[in-house]
């Protein structure tokens, strides 16, 4: 925990700087979080405070201190659900959007070829954004916590409320259809590329 | 890494989020945020507050609108009314006698 849980209960009893305190410790992450999710630098800050808005107004029906973070990351989650789910027709960048210079790329950043500086960090985010496109935004969500954020299975089956063995099915099904669109527009990067990088890490 | 044992795609696909990972790394917020998240929630709460007051007043007014009808259909009123009519069968005599159409005499009478 980023915070002491007697600051979250001051929170809950209305102390505005014990808010402010939570929101500090957790603004830069749950940004990250919300930045690789929503994959719209615009709107990264407006989905934040929709997440602080309703940390805010819920706040008081917490209960215990080991719940506070997945309970933080189920907010997160929802607000970013939303927001995709509203920004659907927007979001559709299929995968006929994703230019071969980008796959050649993603080919390239996943062998280690090249240096990571803005334009190339822009151009393997946007190929990785028009791959999740392809797939639901809960699927989407999903693969984002677990492959990108590297959440563990039980950090994830607490803030989504089920079973491990039903996540890693789901997660299991949500790779199978990211691999599938991928595979049908025939513009997965090679895997030589990919598993070099796998050797190096 | 046991890539080897996984599918090529599989490989290729945890190497990319690997990439997507360090591509966006977490960003610091802008220094309006804690002021433009301040500015919501009041926002928000003058709303949830002003939404208090109009349910208050709307079941403060049904609540007089139905004391209001039950007190006019409590207290009689003149004859003159249909409702005051005092039975049904008188009712459907008095109504009977308006609806009567003017029947020519018959054979007999003339």
């Amino acid at each position: 925990m980023l915070v002491d849980f007697e600051i979250i209960k001051r929170a809950q009893a209305g102390e505005a700087p014990a808010f402010n305190e939570i929101v500090l410790a957790y603004r830069k992450r749950t940004l990250g979080t919300i930045a690789r999710l929503i994959s719209r630098p615009e709107d990264v800050e407006d989905v934040a405070q929709e997440v602080f808005l309703r940390l805010y107004f819920s706040l008081d029906q917490l209960r215990t201190a080991e719940v506070f973070e997945p309970w933080l990351y189920r907010l997160t989650v929802n607000a970013a659900y939303d927001y995709l789910r509203k920004h659907r027709r927007r979001m559709e960048s299929r995968m006929s959007d994703l230019s071969e210079q980008q796959v050649v790329l993603a080919d390239a950043m996943a062998g280690g070829r090249v240096d990571h500086d803005a334009r190339q960090r822009k151009q393997i985010s946007e190929a990785v954004d028009a791959m999740l496109s392809a797939v639901s935004e809960a699927d989407r969500i999903l693969l984002t916590l677990k492959e990108v954020e590297g959440l563990s299975l039980k950090e994830l089956e607490k803030i989504y409320r089920v079973k491990e063995n039903a996540l890693k099915v789901r997660l299991f099904r949500a790779r199978q259809r990211v691999l599938k669109a991928f595979g049908e527009a025939g513009k997965l990067p090679s895997a030589k590329g990919a598993a070099k990088a796998d050797m190096e890490v | 890494m046991n890539w080897t044992n996984r599918g090529d795609d599989d490989a290729v696909l945890d190497a990319l989020f690997r990439a997507y990972r360090e591509a966006c790394p977490d960003a610091d917020v802008s220094a309006n945020f804690m002021p433009e998240l301040w500015r919501r929630i009041e926002e928000r709460q003058r709303s949830v507050f002003f939404l208090g007051r109009w349910a208050r007043a709307l079941v403060t007014g049904a609540a007089v609108l139905s004391l209001a009808m039950a007190a006019y259909l409590y207290i009689p009123h003149g004859r003159s009314s249909v409702f005051s009519v005092e039975s049904y069968v008188e009712a459907l005599a008095a109504g009977h006698a308006q609806d009567t159409p003017d029947l020519p005499p018959s054979v007999d009478e003339l």
